[in-house]
């Protein structure tokens, strides 16, 4: 196959000397409907409940520990917002509709991570 | 993690997704055109974010995001608290232009390299997928060229993958028309495994079809000596590149990537040279004999022994060793034995596979700050053993000197037997098997 000058047999061709036709074997992809984000109602986070959200990757020193450090950063720089930092249960591909529903119900925003 | 945004956003909660740098640009992109659908406010992190100190994530906090080179913690207020643009309000949908079935004619050299460009290959040659080609490996099938054989969900955009689509990557791979029964039930699995943490595949042949199709199952069986494990194996690869659209640091993350992936070692197993009363995989699976089975298996680590075995140190105990230096990950091992070595296991007593598989969850033992100590662990059964659940809760609080048996499930511990009877060798694995896939439905 590799030999200097080697041309294989065109066994579809157009007609144009030298030149084949070959099929792709790239799939088309069907792309998502696109959907807006909630509209931000507020324009500070200041005497905010906001939840911030361990999914679970790297184990329990990776993404918590770097929310730990931002729970320190809005006592310093917003202090009147609070902050409840929790892991989502199951594996960190796994749903927890239970939280989510908690955090409708008790939260104003989330910060949620971190995906790696 | 953007579906969780998202359900979070459609419940009305101002949400801000944090990634790490790796997977960035296809949360933004890729991911967000087909299957999110949103436009999520994402911030990113340096790597690494495990196995750091404290000090390094006050320094990814406090600072700047690597990609929009913003504050992080401002950046996620704004994310939080800045109107919506009209971008970020659009609800519609998105539209592409189709992939053609046919590409424009040119010359063979042009398309080798307009097939490269497209990152369709493994950058060694392809045999060029003409009608022609196409039409003559749709003679190894009944099925027809318009069948589904799988949507394609990862890494989302649905792609429809026909039987005409794994035949384009059949031929580009050099398969004969003879192996495309086990080319498309292998395809039923596509594709190939992607993880940041470098994964692959192994797939294995059991049943009649090994003899009818010429696999090697005998010596240099998992080496480059044969068209059929060679081309079965890397359709596989192509096809998950082109048809399933994995291209590294777009939609595939493997930050080593494996060798493996050239023809994610695919090979038979060597069921007429099994000891009495050993059963080849497909047979543990529940298939009968003369079905025709291909297993698709997914993991990491292939070790092998090196050196023949000795008469002072029996099979089994340097199988538990070298078991050890797996992760433990669903207490997943796969051995693949020559019929020599498996010949020696039984002379040793164990008269079936599922014999040795059970030694093995027995007899293998490691410190349990070592099963602890491997991220895929921490990050698979921290959250588990959080929720009581047996065995992680009660190894999460064991002293870090305790032995555990990590390899608790025997079920996950397989054995295939594969090889030339030219030296005592044994390889272990951590590949997990799936349960097979039949080959005489897409004969």
């Amino acid at each position: 196959m590799s030999s200097p000058g080697y041309r294989p047999k065109a066994t579809s061709t157009t007609g144009i000397a030298g030149k084949i036709t070959v099929l792709s074997p790239a799939c088309s992809s069907t792309m998502a409907e696109r959907m807006p984000l909630t509209p931000r109602n507020f324009t500070s986070l200041a005497g905010k409940t906001v939840f911030l959200v361990d999914i679970g990757w790297g184990g329990p020193k990776a993404g918590y520990d770097v929310f730990e450090v931002m729970q320190g950063w809005f006592a310093r720089n917003i202090p009147s917002a609070k902050t409840i930092l929790v892991p989502k249960k199951g594996g960190f591909g796994d749903d927890d509709p239970e939280l989510w529903k908690r955090i409708q119900s008790e939260g104003d925003a989330c910060i949620l991570g971190i995906s790696c | 993690m953007s579906r969780f945004a998202k359900t979070l956003e459609q419940m009305g909660i101002p949400t801000a997704p944090c990634t790490a740098l790796n997977v960035s640009e296809y949360v933004r992109g890729w991911n967000m055109l087909y299957n999110s659908g949103m436009p999520l406010r994402y911030t990113t992190f340096p790597l690494p974010i495990a196995g750091v100190s404290r000090e390094v994530h006050e320094t990814y906090v406090n600072g700047n995001d690597p990609v929009t080179g913003k504050p992080v913690m401002l950046q996620i207020v704004d994310a939080l608290t800045k109107p919506l643009t009209n971008e970020e309000q659009a609800q519609d949908t998105m539209e592409k232009a189709q992939e053609p079935r046919l590409l424009p004619p040119d010359t063979e050299e042009n398309l080798q390299e307009f097939f490269k460009e497209k990152d369709w290959t493994d950058y060694l040659p392809v045999v060029m997928p003409t009608e022609d080609r196409v039409n003559a490996m749709l003679k190894g099938t009944s099925h027809k060229a318009y069948e589904v054989v799988k949507t394609l969900a990862w890494p989302g955009g649905g792609r429809r993958l026909t039987v005409e689509k794994v035949a384009v990557s059949a031929v580009m791979a050099g398969a004969k028309a003879e192996y495309f029964p086990v080319i498309l039930a292998m395809a039923t699995m596509a594709p190939f495994g992607n993880s940041t943490t470098s994964m692959a595949n192994m797939i294995i042949v059991n049943g009649p079809v090994r003899k009818e199709i010429g696999m090697n199952s005998g010596t240099g069986a998992m080496g480059p000596h044969n068209r059929a494990n060679a081309t079965i194996g890397r359709t596989f690869t192509l096809l998950s590149k082109s048809a399933g659209n994995l291209h590294a640091g777009k939609t595939t993350f493997g930050s080593l990537g494996s060798n493996l992936q050239y023809n994610n070692c695919c090979f038979a197993e060597n069921e007429e040279a099994m000891p009495e009363g050993w059963e080849p995989l497909s047979v543990q699976f529940g298939y009968k004999r003369d079905d025709s089975v291909v297993t698709v298996a997914t993991g990491w680590t292939y070790v092998s022994c090196a050196g023949e075995l000795v008469t002072t140190y029996p099979p089994q105990l340097l199988i538990r060793d070298y078991m050890k230096s797996l992760s433990g990950m669903g207490s997943t091992a796969l051995l693949c034995a020559d019929p020599l070595v498996a010949g020696l296991l039984h002379k040793q007593g164990f008269t079936t596979k599922e014999s040795v598989a059970e030694w093995l969850a027995k007899n293998v033992k490691i410190p349990v700050q070592q099963f602890w100590g491997n991220g895929i662990i921490t990050t698979g059964y921290t959250s588990l053993a959080r929720q009581g659940i047996e065995p992680f809760a009660t190894w999460h609080n064991l002293p870090p000197d305790t032995f555990i048996e990590p390899f608790n499930e025997p079920k996950n511990i397989n054995t295939v037997v594969v090889g030339g009877q030219t030296n005592t060798i044994w390889f272990i694995t951590d590949f997990r098997a799936g349960k097979g896939v039949p080959v005489d439905y897409w004969r």
